[in-house]
């Protein structure tokens, strides 16, 4: 039975404490022992329909959690039926005899929804595979992961919903396999992991990134690209501003040049103190990619930068004397951030898995974003900082950067995107400095969108305007998959019904 | 004389504060490949200076059969200050870990 139940009703807080389940009856969905992972997908989805059923029957809401590391709180709904997923992570090899005549199999992974980043690196590494792109740490489900976009800072890459090549995803009415149009698995196998075909593009694009509303996702196809070494430089430099024309024109090569290695880099992250962003010193992180050799000398997480948010230690500190702000965080970034490898240290190598941490709870965070055209940054990052700190805003600032990613629903639809990311310590203070970011854009016309899953208060109004058409082809795929109302709102919640995903 | 005698007051005042700030740090023993179910944690007093123990709930988690993944020993400032009142009869700790989700070898689709 790999569906069970876990103790009595009671609270569930999320990751970062942001939000709590009351009076949660928590399940737990498990990975069994069976040979084949069709099989063993079979007896899964089977137990969550039938337990689908029994939630409605007992007039329940259901959601399904990930690693719960959400500060949204897409992954909270009190007095509903929780299932969580992170022991549900078995990986499988997809063999020439599972795929559809002229598909490529070499690349490709069935993986269980609750496998968390880190196993899929792991697992597809075994391979002599990799994720071409992630976020910054890797300790999130994939399908948790992808259900709301999350990205990296890989220069030519989106989210890592991209991997996502097809998806089980089980409703009261039936358990779905979707696929694009042009269809993957072959149909024994999907009948044998016992789904019900859907082969179709704009439900493909609806489920690449669900905002976990349109189902309990049960496993996923990814695709991989070859193993890749990854050389990282990390360093603290005083940035020129011009050269935010640069990076807004993507000339990564001359801001790489200029700061680091005189390469073309894969990735590029700029973390400034936005009180006086270019007259501090500035953590710049830059990642060359390189062919995969086996004798690269094998460095820790920590030799290769992984893990950028210590500042979360400072939060008090920082809450308490508002007044030394600026200096507080320059001495953070300066302790947390100047360990990574500089230009003139012996190089280190590693993976892509390698160079990412499963992050651990230190303090409370707030994390927020906006995504903009990458072409807008030169003209509004300083108006940016300027007015986060001037009120109250203590974080650092992060600028990412990555291409349009997939997903009807996802924040990165520009064709080419610039982030930007206020994560740091907890206050109230910040948070409505936040909010004043988001006033000055709108100001400003500038058009952007935000993260699902950070602290960026979204709203139905806003999100209709953000995605326009993009979301009315994404409810209408929900309501193909959903088409009864009832069943819409048993993966409700009061976020998702407001943000208008739900209702 | 007066000056010593506030002097060693003032000394250990200073040590005992020193204490109250220092054990408020978090002790974090982690494995390296971590794959971690959500946090739990419980309290356990030492009474009478270690003489006695008493946790008000079990090391015991439902989902531990993989192991552990981390675990995090810390004192708030609330048990910091039941410390310090009590002379260290009743001395509080918090113990947080987090259970492995388990590794299994890759299969066949
Ligand atoms: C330390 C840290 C670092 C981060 N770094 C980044 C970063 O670099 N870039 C970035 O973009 N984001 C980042 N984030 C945000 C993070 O990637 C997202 O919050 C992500 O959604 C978390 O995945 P999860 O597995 O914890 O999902 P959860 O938070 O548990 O769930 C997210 C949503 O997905 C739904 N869901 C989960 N599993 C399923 C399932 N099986 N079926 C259907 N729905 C499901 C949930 O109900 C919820 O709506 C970071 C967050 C933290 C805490």
């Amino acid at each position: 039975m790999p569906l069970v139940r876990l103790g009595e009703p009671g609270p569930w807080t999320n990751y970062h404490g942001t939000g709590v389940c009351e009076d949660a009856t928590r399940h737990a969905l498990r990975s069994g022992y069976a040979t084949r992972g069709r099989d063993e997908l079979a007896a899964a989805a089977s137990d969550v329909r039938q337990w689908l059923a029994a939630a409605q029957a007992a007039g329940k809401r259901v959601r399904p959690l990930g690693a719960g590391w959400s500060p949204s709180n897409v992954n909270i709904c009190s007095g509903a039926w929780l299932l969580h997923t992170r022991r549900f992570n078995r990986c499988f090899r997809i063999a020439d005899s599972d795929v559809r005549p002229g598909v490529d199999s070499a690349g490709l992974l069935l993986i269980e929804a609750g496998a968390l980043v880190d196993e899929v690196s792991d697992k597809l590494e075994e391979q002599g595979r990799s994720l071409w792109t992630s976020g910054a740490g890797n300790g999130q489900t994939f399908a948790g992961a992808a259900a709301t976009g999350t990205h990296g800072s890989m220069v030519a890459r989106g989210g890592i919903q991209d991997h996502i090549r097809a998806v089980q995803i089980v409703t009261p009415s039936g358990i779905h396999w979707i696929e694009p149009a042009a269809g993957l698995m072959n149909d024994a196998f999907v009948a044998a992991t016992g789904s019900i075909a859907l082969r179709d593009d704009d439900l493909f694009a609806a489920v690449q990134l669900p905002v976990g509303a349109l189902g309990i996702v049960t496993a996923l196809v990814i695709d991989s690209v070859p193993k890749f070494l990854v050389r990282p430089i990390q360093n603290l430099r005083k940035v020129d501003c011009a050269t935010l024309d640069w990076l807004s024109a993507g000339n990564f090569r001359r801001f790489s040049a200029a700061y680091a290695l005189d390469r073309e880099p894969d990735f590029v992250q700029m973390i400034v103190n936005p009180f006086k962003p270019f007259k501090r010193p500035a953590m710049l992180r830059f990642l060359y990619r390189e062919e995969w050799r086996p004798d690269y000398p094998r460095a820790t997480p920590g030799q290769m930068g992984a893990g950028y948010d210590a500042l979360s230690l400072l939060g008090k500190l920082l809450d308490d004397y508002p007044w030394a702000r600026g200096a507080l965080l320059q001495f953070a970034m300066k302790q947390g951030y100047a360990a990574g490898p500089d230009v003139d240290d012996p190089p280190v190598y590693g993976t892509w898995g390698e160079g990412l941490d499963t992050h651990r709870p230190l303090a409370d965070l707030f994390n927020a974003s906006v995504t903009i055209d990458r072409g807008e940054l030169a003209r509004v990052f300083e108006l940016i900082c300027a007015v986060y700190t001037r009120h109250g805003g203590s974080t650092a600032v992060t600028i990412r950067f990555m291409e349009r990613a997939e997903g009807l629903l996802a924040p990165a639809r520009f064709e080419h995107n610039a982030v930007i990311d206020f994560d740091g310590p907890r206050s109230q203070r910040t948070a409505d400095a936040y909010a004043r970011v988001v006033e000055l854009l709108d100001r400003e016309g500038v058009a952007f969108t935000r993260h699902w899953a950070k602290s960026c208060s979204l709203d139905a109004a806003r999100i209709a305007g953000d995605y326009g058409d993009d979301l009315t082809r994404w409810r209408a795929a929900r309501d193909r998959l959903l088409p009864d109302p009832a069943h819409r709102a048993l993966f409700g919640s009061p976020v998702l019904d407001g943000l208008g995903l739900t209702v | 004389m007066d000056w010593v005698g506030w002097g060693l007051a003032a000394l250990g005042f200073a040590l005992l504060f020193g204490q109250y700030l220092a054990a408020q740090a978090d002790t974090f023993v982690s494995i390296a490949n971590p794959r971690p179910l959500d946090e739990e944690s419980m309290t356990v007093t030492m009474r009478w200076w270690g003489l006695a123990a008493e946790s008000h709930q079990p090391f015991v988690t439902p989902e531990s059969d993989h192991g552990l993944c981390d675990v995090r020993v810390y004192i708030t400032r609330k048990q910091v200050l039941t410390a310090i009142a009590t002379f260290g009869a009743v001395r509080p700790v918090t113990v947080a870990w987090r259970a492995h989700a388990g590794i299994l070898p890759l299969g066949d689709a």
